[in-house]
């Protein structure tokens, strides 16, 4: 595929992508920061519910043949080591790296910092990376997939998983119900702890 | 029905849509959704004017050319496009600072604020790039595909997001 066309490709793609970002309210930061302080679970839905339809397509995709798997090689000690400061970036930022760029274009002006930092910070790894890639980067376990591990064909393992999560996700559904996690202007903020608890109300810690 | 002009949708709705992208993306570009390596592929473009050497990094050069690379560049400008076109369709576009951060950091300084977005983002992305992907890469479709290090790098990053999320003040 010539590079005009798959530019063309990626911003139909993108402009989905970033339109039901949007709609699913993932993008605000209240969404973001509440599901990492466990008070708002409208990411992992929105996350689980991706994964489940990720499986069952790329199920398919395998099982007719149209498609080989595209997973990312296990390397244990990255994958650790990266998730970890990765989640750490996420929750300051209150975005991962493609729901800033729906800040963005949602309107919200601290995203244009985020993506500055985001920038920064590939590129300190991109010149960093000769040095990280033997101590760091090298070796780990290949494209290391479920299904090779257990001698199970791809498609059934994720039409299974993908049950199970959906089964998961009507039991959080069930838990916490997602119209009541929009908040009141959509962005997924809910009334402050005071208002909630109002004796477990922390008054003036000095923490910020 | 979802309408264009809705708030917000079904998270399981919305959710299953961005599952359905990967089609286009296995069958059309050969490769799973993700966002965080255009990162590198634009920083490497803007540092090669200043720094041609750069392109001497394999890394580097790796994500400067290549269709793949444009294909994930164009992606991730077309989320802020089509972020813009679903807030103005249902009147929620955005200004200034979201008001979860007087809450969680206490302050209404801009600032501050602007600080810590781009320490969150410079963390976001030197972690996504040791760990070869982010929550789109790992997340939607490494778990999609059941790559085990793409399980392991996804619950590090909910580790380490509840971790810090912890630090500031409870919103």
């Amino acid at each position: 595929m010539s590079i005009l066309s798959a530019v063309l490709l990626g911003l139909a793609m993108g402009v989905v992508f970033g339109f039901v970002l949007e709609k699913s309210r993932v993008f605000e930061p209240a969404v973001i920061l509440g599901q990492l302080q466990l008070r708002n679970f409208l990411m992992l839905k929105i996350f689980l519910s991706g994964v489940a339809a990720g499986l069952v397509v790329i199920g398919l995709l395998v099982a007719t043949g149209l498609s080989g798997l595209h997973p990312k090689s296990a390397i244990w000690t990255a994958d650790v080591v990266g998730g970890l400061i990765l989640g750490a970036g996420i929750a300051l930022a209150g975005a991962c790296p493609g729901t800033t760029l729906a800040q963005i274009g949602a309107g919200y002006r601290d995203a244009w910092f985020t993506l500055a930092g985001g920038l920064s910070g590939a590129l300190v790894f991109t010149y960093l990376e000769p040095v990280l890639h033997p101590v760091l980067l090298a070796g780990g376990a290949g494209k290391l997939t479920l299904d090779k591990v257990l001698g199970v064909p791809f498609p059934w393992l994720a039409f299974g998983f993908a049950a199970l999560l959906v089964a998961g996700l009507v039991a959080l559904e069930r838990w916490r119900p997602w119209r009541a996690e929009i908040g009141a202007n959509a962005d997924g903020l809910l009334p402050p702890p005071e208002a909630r608890a109002p004796a477990a109300a922390p008054v003036a810690t000095g923490r910020a | 029905m979802p309408a264009f002009t809705d708030r917000a949708w079904s998270p399981y709705f919305a959710g299953a849509l961005l599952g359905l992208l990967q089609i286009p993306a296995f069958l059309l570009i050969g490769t799973a959704l993700g966002a965080s390596s255009s990162f590198v592929t634009v920083s490497a473009t803007l540092a090669s004017f200043v720094d041609p050497a750069i392109r001497e990094i394999e890394y580097a050069a790796r994500h400067l050319a290549g269709a793949k690379n444009w294909w994930q560049v164009a992606l991730v400008i077309g989320i802020a496009l089509g972020a813009f076109l679903s807030a103005k369709l249902s009147g929620t576009v955005r200004r200034g600072i979201a008001p979860v951060w007087e809450r969680a950091l206490g302050t209404k300084s801009p600032a501050t604020r602007f600080v810590l977005a781009f320490l969150g983002g410079f963390l976001m992305l030197a972690g996504a790039r040791i760990a070869d992907g982010c929550t789109s890469g790992h997340g939607l479709s490494g778990m999609a595909q059941l790559a085990l290090g793409s399980f392991v790098a996804i619950a590090a990053t909910f580790a380490g997001g509840i971790a810090t999320a912890h630090l500031l003040r409870r919103i």
